[in-house]
């Protein structure tokens, strides 16, 4: 039969070892919104690419017909409109330090969580379909020099991608983003609701 | 801003081992306790300049941690306490010792105590005086000593009947 100075003495002896420092713990506080942050400016790079490479085609090759001048600026078009309201998404969380001005940058994340639901749903499809239309009126010209099996290839493989990346990706991409702002929402929140001014 | 990094530093320092024995007499579990430890020190962060000395920092910091204790788990919908207490058993195995044993059934008992009552323990294990241990948990300090006088009654009671299996 053991006493209370014996749990008190087994507490004693139990050394705990706190293995992060304060610049640590900071830091990897930081590591988790960083991270999004990235994700999202690497977006943004990957559309700024498809922007100027769709339109180095258009200074680089002959077009000679009015469709495929139709159809690039239907594209261009539709990849920077989605871009700027990519980066408008952008700066809500990246000009936010959340240890500084943790309320605005909470409601920042909300507003953020929007914007990337609007851009993953409605935006998107009519993102796509602009997308489409452009692809189909510069295929006229740009195709009709190959065979005609590269041509249905072509076509093909261009519209099983755009179904993949609305019908799979969009999604998969869509609810780990979800998840993962939800997560980091439910944190801050956690963290703002214990103090009341 | 550099100020306030150093006056920080210097809190963590002081009170971090504590605050990381509070959470792991909680939780039962080091990556849980851990976890604590920085969303409480987060809070401290964001919260210094709230800090209106009334109160002694370290008990002002332990009231964030007990709350922080308190909201995570169910929040976190964490695994049952039971489970936790199994993970320190494992992780120990390796080290197996008799004493390590006893920590172990220490903190497996604590486990099976009352959330509040968990954690009011583990400020009197860490021998906080009763006037801080009152403020902090917001309980008069004469219910405070009749709590303590049956928490450890409890505990010692869970202690030896888990030993005796």
């Amino acid at each position: 039969m053991q006493e209370f100075e014996h749990i008190q003495s087994l507490w004693d002896t139990h050394k705990v070892e706190v293995k992060i420092s304060s610049d640590e713990m900071l830091r990897q506080s930081k590591k988790e919104v960083n991270s999004i942050r990235l994700k999202s400016l690497l977006n943004l790079a990957g559309m700024v690419f498809s922007f100027l490479a769709i339109t180095s085609i258009w200074t680089f090759y002959d077009v000679q017909s009015w469709a495929t001048h139709a159809g690039l600026t239907i594209i261009i078009t539709s990849i920077g409109v989605y871009t700027f309201l990519m980066y408008q998404g952008h700066k809500l969380i990246a000009n936010n330090d959340f240890t500084i001005h943790p309320k605005a940058f909470l409601e920042n994340l909300k507003l953020y969580q929007i914007n990337r639901y609007s851009l993953y749903n409605k935006l998107y499809w009519i993102y796509t379909v602009a997308l489409s239309i452009g692809l189909i009126l510069c295929f006229f010209e740009m195709l009709a020099r190959l065979e005609v099996w590269i041509q249905y290839v072509v076509v093909l493989f261009s519209f099983a991608w755009v179904i993949f990346c609305s019908a799979l990706v969009r999604k998969v991409a869509m609810k780990r983003e979800k998840e993962r702002i939800a997560l980091l929402i439910e944190k801050f929140e956690r963290l703002s609701t214990q103090f009341k001014d | 801003m550099a100020q306030k990094d150093q006056l920080f530093k210097q809190i963590f320092d002081t009170n971090s081992k504590k605050i990381f024995h509070l959470c792991y007499g909680y939780t039962g579990d080091a990556d849980a306790a851990n976890d604590l430890l920085q969303e409480t020190f987060l809070k401290v962060w964001q919260n210094l300049d709230k800090f209106k000395n009334k109160s002694l920092i370290s008990t002002w910091i332990y009231r964030i941690a007990v709350n922080t204790c308190l909201t995570y788990l169910r929040s976190e919908k964490r695994q049952a306490k039971d489970e936790l207490t199994e993970n320190i058993i494992e992780s120990r195995a390796e080290e197996y010792s008799e004493k390590n044993e006893q920590i172990a059934l220490l903190y497996k008992s604590i486990s099976k105590l009352e959330e509040n009552d968990r954690l009011i323990i583990t400020m009197v294990l860490d021998e906080l005086p009763y006037a801080e241990i009152a403020e902090i948990s917001g309980i008069s300090e004469g219910n405070l000593r009749v709590k303590i006088h049956r928490i450890k009654q409890r505990l010692t009671e869970i202690y030896n009947q888990h030993a005796r299996i």
